[in-house]
């Protein structure tokens, strides 16, 4: 299982991350969406964001939204919003 | 920005453990570069629709020939969104890199889907490319981004196809639910 980019946050992360593969392969795929593992999530997410903070990333992580909606619709066809980042 | 890889390829594998192994790919003996993955969202909508933001980080690898100054910092931060739909059986993904976006940025966009034949799924991959680097070498950055892209593509599937191997050895043993899905029609 892959590492946290925050030392500390790693091992909270694996808690989450075995919850949700669990979740996702038992549940999700089968048709039950409801969601499960929310409080390691906001334990592990919590971690996360301190560590983004401290080295700067938040920021691009805000700038990064700003600028580009999820273009799911757009597939296949020419992403042409992509452009427009300046 | 200029599109400039298109690529479709199948894996012998259900759907559903291609968007497991997803999840699952880092890490894995291609992927030596990625240094973390880390989940930012996650949610499920109200169309049943699972929506995820997660964080790549991996080791910076430039050319040989580009100026130094320029690259205190060889950590590349990665921002990867995407949807699994359960019920039509679609998982879209976008990834693109957050930090260096002067020098290089690469978006790239996947669609897998059940395949034609059982138990396979077929991925359409595309990626831009756009430099903003000016001072005559946005051409070059460029080109070294498609020629890396197109290698780093490959290295990437045959991630994917280990992580694949090892979620069907371990569905073998009992420790993972058997898919089994039909061909779209």
């Amino acid at each position: 299982m892959s590492s946290s980019v925050g030392p500390d946050c790693t091992e909270l992360k694996q808690k989450y991350d075995n919850c949700f593969n669990k979740w996702y392969s038992e549940k999700f795929l089968k048709g039950d969406t409801t969601p499960e593992c929310e409080d390691l999530f906001k334990d592990y997410r919590a971690c996360v964001m301190v560590t983004l903070k401290e080295k700067g990333i938040d920021k691009l992580l805000d700038e990064s939204r700003k600028e580009a909606p999820f273009p799911s619709t757009s597939f296949g066809e020419n992403n042409n919003n992509d452009n427009k980042q300046s | 920005m200029v599109k400039f890889y298109q690529h479709s390829f199948s894996y012998d594998h259900p759907w559903q453990n291609v968007t497991l192994a997803f999840w699952l790919r880092y890490p894995n003996p291609f992927a030596s570069h990625v240094l973390a993955v880390d989940v930012l969202d996650r949610y499920v909508d109200e169309q049943g629709v699972l929506r995820t933001t997660r964080l790549v980080l991996k080791k910076g690898k430039a050319p040989k020939w580009f100026p130094k100054t320029f690259l205190k910092n060889s950590e590349a931060f990665v921002i990867e969104e995407s949807e699994v739909d359960p019920k039509s059986m679609t998982m879209i993904t976008r990834t693109k890199n957050l930090n260096h976006v002067r020098i290089m940025q690469i978006v790239e966009t996947q669609k897998f889907q059940v395949g034609n034949e059982e138990n396979t799924t077929t991925c359409k991959s595309e990626a831009c490319i756009v430099s903003r680097f000016g001072w005559g070498m946005t051409s070059r950055i460029e080109m070294f981004g498609q020629s890396n892209f197109a290698a780093n593509a490959s290295k990437a599937r045959k991630g994917m196809r280990h992580i694949l191997q090892m979620i069907r050895e371990k569905q073998a043993g009992g420790r993972l639910p058997f898919f089994h899905t039909q061909p779209s029609s």
